[in-house]
């Protein structure tokens, strides 16, 4: 898998979603229409991997397109990028949906059963690849790599499965087998470790870009 | 809880947008961030450093039901915009004034990209889009640089610029409806950075085209644009 994760990617798809969210804001159906050709498979994918009940997934894509029709006029394009936003919207849905249906059996099979033949480290029910997964290879840019390396493996797994699978704190502790306050503790570092990290990137370029520069003085 | 202590904020905003922030709490958060700037630029930040991660997800293509449910919900089907390119400079019929200001007939001739709304039974807005009057290094047609819609009685014109349009403080961008014969009607001060909501003038009907004037504080003293025109649209018929 050689999927990546280029933020410069992120921001050029973002720049021609901007006119057309613009223009969805002021009514326009057409622009929304490609607007949801352009996205829809994106944002539909996030939502599956949070919701895997592909009915309840739709519905779901659903009430995002119909809000975002709804308030695409308030969205900002000097504070946030289009797809940011629209990801944003498409995940908490998806988050909210699961409260709907926690009760639902479909539910209740992803975390019980047969997961004792399951290395919790690289659990897949299916074919889809799992959050660890996802992880890495959204982290192919440099600086995440190395941020990356920092964490521990169940620092890495557990913020894996809480941001792709939408799994809360008490999930990823039953999951991994582990006392709830040990994962809010590695999701805690975890984020804290990353943030760190991304936020020093740019300045460690800078910086290599001026040692570079009094080396040929 | 003190949410302006940047810590905190940053705390719950990285939860939240990781998504391990749920029940009370996350709808806790989600009624006070707007009232937080703290909060609000925590989750902001959060936002763009996390939402990226979603890329290495592989696409997965809805059903094509739910595309037609979701016109549903908007009421009717879209109709597709039709999309006019003005090939040369077109004199604007009677609108002499206009031939004298710089950079009209360039605009014209950089063909006017305007993308209008079929007017439905129940008055659809009518949407124009912009172009910029200037003149780009390699002589392309600039980005479009407003949207504008005009509400289907014509009572309402809400404005947003797609660019980031940079204007001394000195001076003002006044939108302009301009008839196919006769003078331009003013309909009002525009903002350069955010949406602005105009209704001060009824946009005529006969109108033929939208325009943004630069302009002193408070707008043009006389009846018709005292500055150049920076940006035109032109409304299909």
């Amino acid at each position: 898998m050689t999927t990546t994760t280029s933020p410069l990617e992120w921001t050029d798809r973002s720049r021609e979603l901007s006119e057309l969210l613009a223009r969805a804001g002021l009514g326009d159906r057409a622009a929304f229409a490609t607007l949801y050709n352009k996205t829809s498979s994106h944002l539909f994918a996030v939502v599956l991997r949070i919701n895997r009940d592909r009915g309840q997934a739709e519905d779901v894509l659903q009430e995002i397109y119909v809000n975002v029709w709804r308030s695409a006029s308030s969205f900002d394009a000097a504070q946030s990028q289009p797809l940011t936003w629209l990801t944003r919207v498409a995940r908490n849905r998806a988050i909210d949906s699961l409260r709907r249906t926690q009760t639902q059996p479909q539910f209740e099979n992803r975390f019980s059963g047969e997961e004792e033949d399951n290395d919790v480290y690289d659990d897949k029910a299916d074919d889809a690849p799992g959050p660890l997964d996802l992880l890495s290879q959204a982290s192919d840019a440099r600086a995440l790599t190395d941020c990356m390396q920092d964490l521990s493996a169940p620092q890495r797994q557990s913020v894996a499965m809480a941001f792709y699978d939408g799994l809360s704190h008490a999930e990823v502790a039953e999951k991994m087998g582990q006392p709830l306050g040990t994962v809010k503790s590695w999701v805690r570092r975890a984020l804290t470790s990353l943030k760190g990290c991304l936020e020093s990137a740019a300045q460690v370029d800078v910086s290599a870009a001026r040692v570079r520069n009094s080396k040929d003085c | 809880m003190d949410y302006s202590r940047p810590e905190l904020a940053d705390l719950l905003a990285a939860e939240y947008v990781t998504g391990t922030l749920r029940g009370a709490a996350r709808r806790r958060f989600e009624a006070l961030s707007p009232a937080h700037p703290s909060l609000r630029n925590a989750m902001r930040e959060w936002q763009d450093r996390l939402m990226p991660l979603t890329l290495s997800i592989a696409p997965q293509a809805p059903s094509a039901n739910v595309w037609k449910r979701i016109q549903t919900q908007m009421g009717g089907a879209v109709k597709p915009a039709v999309a006019v390119v003005a090939p040369h400079a077109s004199r604007w019929g009677g609108l002499a004034f206009w031939r004298g200001l710089s950079g009209f007939a360039t605009a014209a001739a950089l063909g006017l990209l305007v993308l209008v709304n079929t007017p439905g039974p129940a008055l659809a807005p009518v949407v124009v889009v912009l172009s910029s009057t200037a003149v780009s290094a390699d002589g392309s047609a600039l980005p479009a640089s407003f949207v504008a819609s005009i509400s289907g009685d014509g009572r309402a014109v809400v404005t947003k610029p797609l660019l980031n349009v940079s204007l001394q403080t000195d001076r003002a961008l006044e939108l302009w409806a301009v008839p196919s014969a006769g003078a331009p009607k003013s309909l009002g001060l525009i903002s350069a950075n955010g949406a602005s909501v105009v209704q001060k003038n009824k946009v005529p009907p006969g109108t033929a085209a939208l325009a943004v004037s630069l302009e002193p504080p408070g707008g043009s003293p006389t009846s018709t644009p005292s500055g150049p025109v920076l940006f035109v649209g032109k409304l299909s018929s």
